[in-house]
């Protein structure tokens, strides 16, 4: 046994494909966008060193930190719906309704189907003259409530929230329902000899037996609204007048629009620092202490 | 039993609850598929209703003049391989990680699975600089190696969860009867292992089949597009003609749609795993 999978050679030759192209093109990429970031560069000459100037620029920069703010807006709007949300609709599947099954199915779709064409799909139901919200407000007689929604700079992210909010519930319940799977009967059981109400069981049993699975998916909610980029790309393109714009959208911006890819650069480095941040501190505020049912 | 028609009553509103949001999940994609099938003057007279007849005008449209045959085509030459590769490289690696006997596999584990918190933002500019330098920008080749390298984690995550279940009975009966390390591998564990291969390998499909940023950065050639910069790009150029984008955006679900109904248990059990790695 040993022999074979102790063998130096065969070790290597199996993990040392996957681990270079993994260290070249994922691990390196990190360091070197840290060492651009502190450049003035087109990628083509060697460029200008000037330290951290980039970041100090960044912090003056009204529309970098309208981003910023909007990426905060994503998190809370995203928090709302996939937490308190998705646990409501899976704690209904939870209950072996009719059909469970198939209810699961269906709010999983949305979250596997191209960001573009979700994009898309919503860019026709808030359009101002076909839309189906502006048709859906005409037929319940709230007409004066007829919208150009995606370019009404005060209400355009809102209307990008709220399709974040639709793709990606059916996602998050389907995390929480699978923890609540975890649980064992026994426990509803006795609960209901002593004739413990719905909301009860909720309360004391299914919500404090998933709490370690609620932080995590809330460590995901955050760092996948920070990483939120093809529904705004599509959608309004970060207009209109950047009231949409996102850290992500405005690092393709001013990299790939104005060239500027050391200041592109300093927003990946951003972004990256606010995601290890997030799971760093969450791993620090919640010490998951292991569970026993 | 006042209670039995209370909790009746709740169990009707529930089951109300879940009605309308299904129906808000699939009603835009019934809504999409109609309104392809018309015309831009029955779009906007009649938004709602069926089509007059199923025309495929929209669809030929689509394909001929807004290209999206070639964004299908590259697509799915993007995907396969990434998917190819992803699954054939994490897998030996995982077997290296979770059954052979080194000492630093759980190092070269958590180096793997901290990948799961880079965004791949952090990269792009530097991929870019070194493709451009390498002179693979604007080939297919840009694309599909950095979702390898990021499809990595997520995979070696899911396979050595499988490996580590897999008796190792099974093995030492093969090494008695001879097989060398690739035999065993080949031969034997991925075979076992097939439902979790299949798993990582649609979950690759989708992150990859609907991808945007990448192929928006390093392809340039509009020959070489995928179908989600295609469509980006077709919304541009025929702003007016929305039912040929309707068109577009049909084919570009399909696929993803079809995987999904087919394996919905694989797709929805590895995006979660993947997700909660705890």
């Amino acid at each position: 046994m040993n022999k074979i999978f102790g063998n130096k050679k065969n070790i290597a030759l199996f993990v040392l494909p996957a681990f270079i192209i993994y260290f070249i093109f994922a691990l390196v990429p990190i360091a070197y966008n840290f060492y651009i970031s502190l450049f003035q560069t087109d990628l083509m000459s060697p460029g200008k060193f000037v330290g951290f100037q980039n970041y100090v620029n960044l912090f003056k920069d009204g529309t970098f930190l309208k981003a910023l703010k909007n990426n905060v807006f994503m998190v809370i709007g995203s928090l709302i719906a996939h937490l308190p949300v998705a646990l409501f609709l899976g704690n209904i599947l939870f209950q072996k309704i009719k059909g469970s099954h198939f209810f699961q199915t269906v709010f999983f779709l949305p979250s596997v189907i191209c960001g573009v064409a979700v994009g898309m799909i919503w860019t026709f139901v808030y359009n101002s003259e076909f839309g189906l919200l502006n048709r859906i407000l005409e037929v319940i007689g709230l007409g004066d409530l007829q919208q150009v929604w995606l370019s009404n700079k005060e209400i355009a992210l809102f209307c990008i929230i709220i399709v974040v909010m639709w793709q990606f519930v059916g996602y998050h319940m389907v995390i929480q329902l699978a923890a609540m799977k975890n649980i064992p009967d026994s426990l509803y059981e006795a609960a209901k000899i002593d004739g413990a109400s719905k909301w009860v069981q909720f309360r004391s049993i299914t919500f404090p037996l998933i709490k370690h699975i609620l932080k995590i998916d809330a460590v995901l909610i955050i760092t996948g609204s920070l990483k939120y980029y093809d529904l705004v790309a599509v959608m309004t393109g970060g207009g209109p007048n950047h009231s949409t714009e996102l850290m992500s959208t405005y690092m393709y911006y001013q990299g790939f629009r104005t060239l500027k890819y050391g200041y592109s650069a300093a927003i990946g480095v951003i972004l990256l620092l606010l995601c290890v941040c997030a799971v760093w501190l969450s791993n620090r505020i919640f010490k998951s202490e292991p569970i026993e049912y | 039993m006042r209670t039995s028609t209370r909790e009746k009553t709740g169990f009707i509103i529930k089951f109300i609850i879940l009605v309308i949001f299904a129906i808000t999940c699939i009603y835009p994609l019934i809504w999409l598929v109609l309104n392809s099938f018309k015309t831009n003057d029955q779009l906007f007279e009649n938004p709602w209703g069926l089509p007059k007849s199923f025309d495929i005008k929209n669809y030929i449209v689509a394909i001929t003049e807004g290209n999206i045959g070639t964004y299908f085509i590259n697509s799915v030459i993007i995907a396969v391989s990434a998917v190819l590769v992803t699954v054939v490289l994490s897998s030996m690696a995982s077997y290296a990680i979770s059954r052979m006997e080194w000492k630093y596999s759980k190092v070269m584990l958590n180096v793997f699975l901290l990948g799961m918190m880079i965004p791949v933002y952090a990269t792009i500019i530097p991929l870019f600089s070194i493709f451009n330098r390498i002179g693979i920008l604007n080939t297919h080749l840009s694309v599909i190696i950095p979702h390898i390298a990021f499809g990595f984690p997520m995979a070696i995550f899911i396979l050595t969860g499988f490996f580590q279940t897999i008796p190792r009975d099974i093995e030492e009966a093969a090494v008695m009867d001879g097989c060398s390390i690739f035999r065993i591998f080949f031969r034997i564990i991925m075979p076992i292992s097939k439902p979790s291969v299949v798993t990582v390998a649609v979950v690759v499909f989708i992150g990859v089949w609907n991808d945007l940023l990448m192929p928006q950065i390093f392809l340039t050639d509009a020959t070489k597009m995928t179908l989600p910069v295609g469509l980006n790009s077709f919304k541009g150029m025929y702003s007016t003609d929305y039912v040929s984008m309707i068109a577009a955006v049909v084919l570009t679900v399909i696929p993803s749609v079809i995987i999904y109904i087919v394996l919905h248990k694989n797709i929805m059990e590895g995006m979660v795993a993947g997700a909660v790695k705890g």
